[in-house]
């Protein structure tokens, strides 16, 4: 699915990624990297194959892509890693494979006391966003005020409706020239309170990036 | 003896049931007794108790008495205390619940008293404190109250757990449980005191009679043929409300104590001494409403299954039932609610909501006549419970795996637990999985010197939050802006709202202002225009038992030899009707109507098996045609039958719906038909909980639990892609069919129909008994106004046809 947001082609990709072309950018939100360790601290059995097939999905993108450039808009990781966790290694070492990439990160509320994790893994991090082509780059924003640019952390999903089924899709969100993306981590919940009409959503269904027109599309399951 | 001089002080004479119970609980035995409420069960449990006391005195924490019902504990904390303050035994009866402030329950740990009044869940977490074990070996007898509440629940599995702990630490523990009468009082008592334990049953004095009483219209040719709210009665009972002293008013959803509630309210000349009573009122509401009826002041409650159980109203002098009670049991337990008349009998006054309902409630009169009673089934082998149960010991001492593997194995839950599930749940609580690479790092129970072990204090500190098994589910505090709670409403009602929407609670119209912290924030509206909120879960399927009694109340109908009882007269033109329009149903027929309308071709099947059982059954079929023809159907389904509607022509004869109804390739097709996934999904929500796979979220805890919020679709769908044979999986999906949808009754019913007749009709117009079926899909799908006017309409058309 292919877009313009004030005046930059993106494409929408079904991976929850955008494609950023004449930026040369690959661009993604809320991989929340170290959920499942996190959890395991906690004595919580999730299993540690969620990182490695979040790593493995940016693996596939960047095989495919010619981006120079990784841009995260907040929370790349879950909560810092603690002393003697292997989970960072593995990041590491998912870093060495992409060594020429330049990685940008917007700081996002998860991301925390990570300094030294940033400067280990090559990554840059922004406090405030940056601003490309035009395009102000955040991890947050206030839904009734959009700005041209793109924002996290909300992580927005779109109830499909068709008969009697109704299905929960990861799902892009739209409005003016500010675009929402959707999370990349797939070990995240959802928000699916953007039913204003003035957000277009463009739900993943499957390998289909689709457009919900508003009567295709329900805030919540109806009982 | 001395409990005897406690009867005789009260005046009270003792029962031979009694005398029984005390004889056996001296003789040091265990056992199970059954009896009405307010027919005295507790005393005649109680009673060894206090004479052992009054023998050999105490030494700490001797006697626990379970109750499911945190409501009930200050009610029976003074009924056992009463005897033992006579026989000078003073302050010896404690109260520890969900409620009990935790300075309160400090002390109780540094100095407890002889006997503890608690619940299943409280006694949980008392067994996860690292002294539990040489505080508990004191004990000397438990007491389940209402056991029969818990027997079909994980309460009752994780109850059975602790049993089997208690029973460890101290053999010679007596356990006494207390049970309304139900179908299979072996089983109950086997499950509650482990499988081959000696065990004696005592039935309390005879049942009380029950008066069955049903408010009938005048004609059933005027009568709703669907519905469920049933209010065109209104009148009748109100002018039966005016008449007694104080009525008990059950529904059987929230939605329907609602609308009852303000419609009694706003036709009545005494307003202000009405109340309501449902589960997700305000707990400080209901109990007013209950102090209500104990102090006269409240001339009716309206209340649902939430006052099934509870303190004696001695002051009710009426119960009415709106709508059927959809099992003999459950009416039973409703007309006990009232207090004891000079006859000596339990009545019930039944409110049909729409003319099938009618036939039910025959059904029920001849049942009680027979005095049949539905059974409860257990829960087996909940793994979820197990794991939860395990990691709770782990923190109460700790455990050596053989030991408890034998001590698990000797509950009635458990007793076919094999090696496999054992060693996963160890796995599960000791690394996360059987796959050692799949969970790196994690800890939560740990072995120490040969003892498993909680090390972590976070982790136990989480536990402990979370024992239990009754999930809360995902509801919102319901409240006014400034102050008031007024309840819990369920999530997925409340966030559909937007700011500005009206709804009706607690019998009030309710506009929303907004929703913050797990709160909705509401105030008083005006006017009336307000929806009620659809609660989940409210409708219970019509029993087994009710249904094949309502079959054979057709059979006889149709040899001539019905009961002249005056349901059985009042249903009567109905089934005229529907054997002249078609055919009527019966133990020996099974009958399948067809029609056609502007919505497509209808297909209508009675197999009378429950609500439940018909979701499974209408999908198997659905299924089981489009294996043989491209074609989609919309389902509808009641306790009668199902509809499968396609927009196309399918022609089906009686051989052909003898194929597909056939018992063979059930479970395989079953799987293959329903959306087995999804249901197993939303279905993993308990069992995450249970198991601590998600955490709950907790007002002022919010901190500890803030990274670890997801919710248990995710962690079913990461743990599908990544851990598939994870058995809590496989939970998910047993408990889909044999749970949700009562794969054993759908089995019995293709068992059935493949020995019955099958008879294929084609009715020009919907029969009595497709009729309601083909409202409730409308329903469904259309806004109330138009399907009233619709329905209306239909009914006209209906009625020209007599």
């Amino acid at each position: 699915m292919k877009i313009d947001l004030a005046g930059n082609p993106l494409e929408l990709l079904p991976q929850r990624a955008v494609w950023w072309p004449a930026a040369r950018s690959l661009v993604v939100a809320d991989v929340h990297l170290g959920k499942d360790q996190v959890f395991r601290r906690a004595g919580i059995a999730i299993p540690s194959s969620v990182l490695e097939a979040e790593l493995a999905g940016l693996d596939g993108l960047l095989q495919k892509l010619p981006a120079d450039r990784l841009i995260v808009l907040g929370d790349w990781v879950h909560a810092p890693p603690i002393e003697g966790e292997d989970w960072p290694a593995a990041i590491s070492a998912w870093r060495a494979r992409h060594a020429q990439l330049a990685i940008e990160l917007v700081l996002g509320n998860h991301d925390r006391d990570l300094a030294a994790w940033l400067h280990e893994w090559r990554i840059e991090g922004h406090k405030e966003g940056i601003e490309i082509n035009g395009l102000q780059l955040s991890h947050e924003v206030v839904s009734e005020y959009p700005f041209a640019g793109m924002s996290g952390h909300l992580h927005p999903v779109a109830w499909l409706r068709a008969g009697r089924e109704r299905l929960r899709l990861p799902a892009f969100a739209r409005s003016g020239d500010h675009l929402i993306l959707p999370a990349f981590g797939r070990f995240t919940g959802g928000f699916d309170g953007l039913v204003d009409p003035q957000w277009a959503l463009y739900a993943i269904a499957g390998e289909r990036v689709v457009e919900l027109a508003p009567d295709k599309r329900r805030a919540r399951p109806l009982r | 003896m001395a409990i005897e001089g406690y009867f005789a002080h009260r005046g009270w004479p003792v029962l031979n049931f009694q005398r029984r119970a005390w004889a056996a609980y001296a003789g040091g035995r265990s056992g199970l007794i059954h009896a009405p409420t307010g027919s005295g069960k507790t005393l005649a449990a109680w009673g060894g108790a206090v004479e052992e006391m009054a023998d050999d005195g105490a030494n700490g924490l001797n006697y626990l008495w379970l109750t499911p019902l945190r409501a009930l504990a200050a009610d029976t904390a003074r009924a056992l205390d009463r005897p033992l303050a006579f026989h000078g035994l003073e302050n010896a009866v404690a109260l520890r619940t969900g409620d009990t402030s935790s300075y309160r329950r400090k002390k109780l740990l540094e100095k407890p008293p002889p006997v503890l009044v608690t619940t299943p869940e409280s006694l949980a977490v008392m067994l996860s404190y690292a002294d539990a074990p040489g505080r508990m070996a004191k004990l000397r007898a438990v007491f389940v109250d209402e056991w029969h509440e818990l027997l079909g629940s994980k309460r009752g599995v994780l109850l059975q757990l602790c049993l089997a702990r208690l029973k460890a630490l101290n053999p010679a523990l007596k356990i006494w449980g207390l049970s309304a009468t139900l179908g299979n009082l072996d089983e109950a008592t086997a499950t509650l005191l482990g499988r081959g334990a000696a065990a004696e049953i005592i039935a309390g004095e005879r049942e009380r009679p029950v008066a069955l009483v049903s408010l009938l219209p005048e004609s059933i040719s005027r009568f709703p043929w669907a519905g469920r709210v049933g209010v065109h009665q209104l009148k009748k009972v109100v002018e039966r409300i005016e008449a007694a002293e104080s009525t008990l008013l059950f529904t059987n959803t929230r939605s329907q104590a609602e609308i009852w509630f303000n419609a009694i309210q706003s036709v009545c000349a005494w307003p202000e001494r009405v109340a309501l009573h449902h589960g997700s009122i305000d707990r400080a509401l209901r109990e007013s409403a209950e102090q209500g009826l104990v102090d006269g002041r409240l001339k009716c409650v309206v209340a649902t299954a939430s006052l099934d159980l509870g303190v004696d109203f001695p002051t009710v002098d009426q119960v009415v039932q709106v709508g059927s009670p959809k099992g003999i049991a459950r009416l039973i337990q409703r007309a006990g609610r009232s207090g004891h008349r000079p006859d000596g009998q339990a009545r019930i006054h039944c409110v049909p909501t729409h003319a099938l309902e009618v036939l039910e409630l025959a059904a029920a009169r001849e049942g009680l006549a027979q005095g049949r009673v539905e059974s409860r089934p257990p829960i087996r082998l909940a793994l979820d419970v197990l794991a939860q149960h395990l990691v709770t010991i782990a923190l109460g001492g700790g455990f050596e795996p053989e030991t408890i593997y034998r001590e698990v194995r000797a509950t009635d839950a458990f007793a076919d637990l094999d090696d496999r599930q054992w060693q996963w749940v160890i796995d599960f609580i000791t690394r996360g999985g059987p796959a050692l690479k799949a969970y790196p790092d994690f800890q939560r129970v740990v072995e120490i010197d040969g003892r498993m072990r909680v090390p972590n204090r976070r982790i136990a500190m989480l536990h402990r939050l979370n024992i239990g098994t009754i999930t809360a589910d995902g509801a919102l505090q319901v409240r006014f802006s400034k102050g008031a709670s007024l309840g819990t409403i369920e999530e997925r009602f409340l966030t559909r709202l937007k700011p500005g929407d009206r709804f009706v609670f607690v019998g009030r119209a309710l506009e929303l202002v907004r929703i913050r912290d797990m709160t909705a924030y509401v105030r008083s509206a005006r006017g009336t225009k307000a929806i009620v909120p659809a609660w989940i879960g409210g409708r219970l399927p019509l029993s087994t038992l009710l249904a094949d009694g309502m079959l054979g109340l057709i059979d006889d109908f149709e040899s001539g030899q019905a009961p002249d009882s005056p349901e059985a007269v009042a249903a009567a033109p109905l089934l005229s009707l529907q054997r002249r329009v078609s055919a009527l149903p019966g133990r020996k027929r099974l009958v399948v109507e067809h029609g056609r309308s502007r919505e497509g071709a209808h297909w209508f099947v009675f197999p009378f098996a429950g609500r439940l059982a018909h979701e499974g059954l209408a999908a198997l079929v659905a299924a089981r045609i489009a294996a043989r023809r491209p074609v989609t159907f919309s389902i509808t389904v009641n306790d009668y039958g199902f509809e499968l509607l396609s927009a196309g022509p399918v022609e089906l004869g009686e051989q052909e719906w003898r194929e597909l109804l056939s018992p063979r390739g059930l479970h395989e097709d079953i799987l293959e038909s329903l959306n087995a996934a999804g249901m197993a999904r939303s279905r993993f929500r308990d069992i995450a909980r249970i198991a601590g796979l998600v955490q709950q979220g907790y007002p002022g805890r919010r901190k500890a639990t803030r990274q670890l919020q997801a919710s248990s679709g995710l962690v079913f769908d990461v743990l599908s892609d990544y851990d598939p044979d994870n058995l809590l999986l496989a939970q998910a999906r047993r408990e889909v069919l044999e749970a949700q949808l009562e794969y054993r009754r759908i089995e019995r019913a293709l068992d059935r129909i493949a020995r019955q007749q099958i008879v294929v009709t084609r009715p020009e117009r919907f029969s009595p008994l497709a009729f309601p079926i083909w409202a409730d899909r409308l329903r469904a799908q259309l806004s109330s106004e138009d399907w009233q006017a619709r329905v209306n309409r239909m009914l006209a058309q209906l009625e020209r046809a007599e």
